[in-house]
């Protein structure tokens, strides 16, 4: 399925903010949540350390040692507990009433033999701590029910040397871990409100994941949950301190970015896709005028137009689509009236017919030639113009043509008979083309007239049948009577001789001399006359062999010359016509150029080629007496002689021979020259084809 | 007519029958020589008697009442006389002529020179040529 432009820009569009929209949202979340880790693994380690701090600077501690000190106390665990135990309770009590969180009091010896206790706390609940010997100790945590209570025991008298001589004991307090509401409200702002602080012992009561006591980096673990913590040991206890945040927590801010920005993103496609689907609208809408335009004149309507109403380059194109449409409907009206402008004034007749042999086109030279008016001829078959005998052949020839596209008719110009209105036939021409139209053919035949012609070529021919006979009768009646004064002109001269005085004698001399020249005067032109009926058997003629074969046949009768003859022959092209007229062409002049160097003592001929355009031009080229290029035009003449008789000998029929023939090549003959500086005689022929 | 005759001339022009026979008297080849002056006659000459055989018949080709070629069609279209030589001797050189008449079976072609000299020498070299050098069938 192919999309329109129209639906393509706006879901493309789409697509590319529905990607810029996840792409943003899920670089955004991945920073926020590595933001917010990256902040609680700050928070969290502060916390403990503040913590743990907290819980060194305990107080407990100064006053178990001041209690240590207590000479009752002293005296009481140096006796081993059997003196001085009222002054111990009383010290005792003195401090158990001083702090609100005692539990209780004990004294013990070294071994940890209790040996006096007050306070609440049961004995049997007590943890015993080892003091070091000068400075008091935490014990672990102990949890009662809900309460959670620590020991801090010191030392009474030395445990070694002299004190141990003198004997005593360990002091031991259990007091409640008590967290005031101040202290908890310190540790809230310091750690935040959402982060857990747990106090533990470090043997692991309770017990946090053994990871995090022994990480210095806050790690992630599952309690309940999924946790990121980090612990602390409290100096000089055996305790740790464990911060904990909850990953929901550590994760909230960027859920609540994804959250905020979700709907945000899909406002903005949304609204993107709008102004994408309105904006390709506004774009193809003009184009897809543009297309109806073009169709509506595709389809014939020229004077279909496109509204601009605007600026843009939408506009410029609708705009540049008017121009064009304009120009081609002034082209085509030219052309059309071009068309009708060469048709109606054409004196022939021109029809146009399609495959089927349907007349399409028809003009007023076919409507005079015919006698049919167009609306009688379009659409019906040719054949109504033709005698029924060539209807069939017609037929043939079209569907040949259109199935093979071979040509007997088309391309060519042909003699047929046309048949009018009136049913009268007449001969007629047609050329006959043949052109693709929308996917067919079309036919054109321009067809004239030649009724006129044929006339005239009977006419023609009827004069040349008597020409003919003429020049028959010319070559034998007049040859004989001519034949018979000569042969008696002989005989008197050769029977009578004796008879006839020198000047008699002279004058059947020059009856016999004229005799003879009017044979040769009958001859030529009798060869001349042959020219003008003979058929040319045209082919390829090798004009360079030519040349020399004459050349030689000239040197062998060349006679009565002074000087030497030089005939050179340059290499010439072949040309294409009828090789023994072409022959006389060549040997009639060299002969004339041979008879016209004949009193030259170096004489030269030379024959030559030369191109000019799209021909050759053969030359012969002598430097004999020459012509008066005045006369140039009268030396093709039938009998014109720029010579007289006495000088150069001849009947003149020669040179017109010579343009006769060249003539009927369709060639050109022409002559330059001057007196005495010789003379150049060219002809044109078609060159060598096919 | 019983004589043998070695020419039959068919010529109707007197003046170039009369430079033939001189041409062939100058060689001693008139004495047995037979004119005919015009188609018809030479028709006769063939196809009613029985006539000696030339040995070689000189046609003109532009004769009356019948022409030289159909004389020349008759000798050659009958057994009896398709043997004897004809040679055409005429003032036509006209190729259609020419063409004609060998095709009819003629056995040469002469075109009579206007020059005298020419012209008898033409006649007596036929003359000798048919009659001294050619070897009929017998």
């Amino acid at each position: 399925m192919s999309w329109s432009l129209e639906r393509k820009l706006p879901l493309f569009v789409t697509i590319l903010l529905v990607a810029v929209a996840i792409t943003q949202l899920t670089i955004g979340y991945g920073e926020v949540r590595q933001a917010s880790l990256a902040l609680a693994d700050k928070r969290l380690p502060l916390a403990t350390k503040v913590l743990a701090d907290l819980f060194q600077a305990g107080q407990g501690r100064v006053r178990i040692t001041a209690l240590a000190k207590d000479p009752a106390i002293a005296a009481f665990l140096r006796s081993g507990g059997s003196s001085g135990r009222e002054a111990a309770l009383v010290a005792m009590r003195r401090v158990t009433s001083d702090t609100a969180t005692n539990a209780g009091l004990e004294l013990r010896d070294f071994s940890g033999k209790l040996l006096l206790r007050t306070g609440r706390f049961s004995a049997a609940d007590s943890v015993y701590v080892s003091p070091g010997t000068d400075s008091a100790r935490y014990g672990p945590l102990m949890r009662r029910d809900t309460t959670l209570f620590i020991a801090i025991a010191a030392a009474v008298g030395g445990g070694e040397g002299k004190d141990a001589e003198r004997g005593g004991g360990i002091v031991q307090q259990v007091a409640r871990m008590n967290l005031s509401e101040r202290t908890r409200t310190t540790l809230t702002g310091l750690a935040g409100g959402d982060v857990r602080l747990l106090l533990g012992n470090a043997t692991g009561d309770p017990a946090p994941p053994a990871t995090v006591l022994n990480s210095r980096t806050p790690v992630r673990y599952e309690r309940g949950e999924t946790m990121r913590a980090s612990a602390a040991p409290v100096p000089g206890t055996p305790w740790m301190v464990v911060a904990e945040l909850p990953s929901g927590v550590v994760s909230a801010p960027a859920r609540a970015y994804l959250t905020g920005m979700a709907p945000l993103a899909l406002l903005i496609v949304i609204v993107g896709a709008v102004i994408a689907w309105w904006g390709s609208r506004r774009m193809t809408s003009p184009l897809r005028e543009i297309t109806t335009a073009a169709e509506a004149i595709a389809a014939g309507n020229l004077e279909r137009r496109v509204q601009v109403g605007r600026q843009d380059e939408l506009g410029r194109l609708a705009r540049s689509f008017n121009t064009m449409a304009a120009q081609v409907a002034r082209s085509l009206q030219h052309s059309e009236a071009m068309l009708r402008g060469v048709t109606e004034t054409a004196h022939d007749a021109i029809i146009a017919a399609d495959t089927d042999g349907l007349i399409r086109f028809w003009n007023p030279g076919a409507e005079r030639l015919f006698g049919y008016r167009t609306e009688e001829v379009l659409g019906k078959p040719l054949t109504m113009l033709m005698p029924e005998r060539f209807q069939d052949a017609h037929r043939l020839g079209i569907r040949r043509y259109v199935e093979t596209r071979e040509a007997r008719v088309v391309g060519r110009t042909v003699e047929l008979a046309g048949r009018r209105k009136d049913g009268t036939e007449f001969p007629l021409e047609l050329s006959l083309g043949a052109a693709p139209l929308e996917g067919g053919m079309s036919f054109t035949g321009v067809i004239r007239d030649i009724t006129e012609r044929k006339r005239t070529q009977e006419a023609l021919q009827t004069s040349n049948a008597e020409l003919e006979a003429f020049s028959y009768s010319v070559s034998h009646d007049l040859r004989a009577p001519l034949r018979a004064i000569h042969g008696f002109a002989r005989i008197l001269l050769e029977d009578h001789h004796a008879k006839l005085d020198p000047e008699a004698q002279r004058l059947l001399g020059v009856v016999d001399q004229n005799t003879r020249r009017m044979g040769q005067l009958i001859d030529d032109l009798l060869a001349f006359s042959r020219l003008g009926r003979k058929e040319l058997a045209a082919g390829p003629v090798n004009m360079e062999e030519l040349a020399h074969t004459v050349a030689d046949e000239v040197r062998r009768t060349d006679v009565e010359r002074k000087g030497s003859l030089a005939i050179q022959i340059d290499p010439l092209p072949p040309a294409h016509g009828d090789r023994a007229l072409l022959g006389q062409v060549m040997s009639n002049l060299l002969q004339n150029a041979a008879k016209f160097t004949r009193d030259r003592a170096e004489a030269r001929v030379e024959v030559g080629s030369q191109r000019d355009g799209g021909q050759t031009v053969y030359f012969v080229k002598d430097n004999g007496a020459g012509f008066d290029a005045r006369y140039a035009d009268k030396l093709f003449g039938v009998f014109q002689r720029l010579h007289s008789t006495e000088q150069f000998d001849g009947t003149g029929v020669g040179l017109a021979i010579v343009k006769r023939i060249v003539q009927r090549h369709g060639g050109r003959v022409w002559a330059e020259g001057k007196v005495d500086h010789g003379a150049t005689f060219y002809f044109t022929l078609p060159t060598e084809e096919h | 007519m019983a004589a043998a005759v070695d020419i039959l001339l068919v010529e109707d022009n007197a003046n170039d029958a009369e430079l033939t026979l001189r041409a062939l008297k100058q060689r001693n080849l008139a004495n047995q020589v037979f004119v005919c002056r015009d188609g018809a006659e030479a028709l006769d000459f063939f196809f009613n008697g029985a006539t000696p055989v030339p040995k070689v018949v000189l046609l003109d080709l532009k004769l009356p009442k019948v022409d030289g070629l159909e004389v020349l069609r008759r000798i050659k279209d009958d057994a009896r006389t398709k043997s004897i030589p004809v040679v055409v001797l005429t003032s036509s050189r006209e190729e259609p002529d020419i063409e004609r008449a060998y095709t009819l079976g003629a056995n040469s072609y002469i075109v009579k020179p206007v020059d005298f000299e020419a012209f008898a020498r033409a006649v007596s070299d036929v003359g000798l040529y048919w009659l001294l050098l050619n070897h009929p069938p017998q």
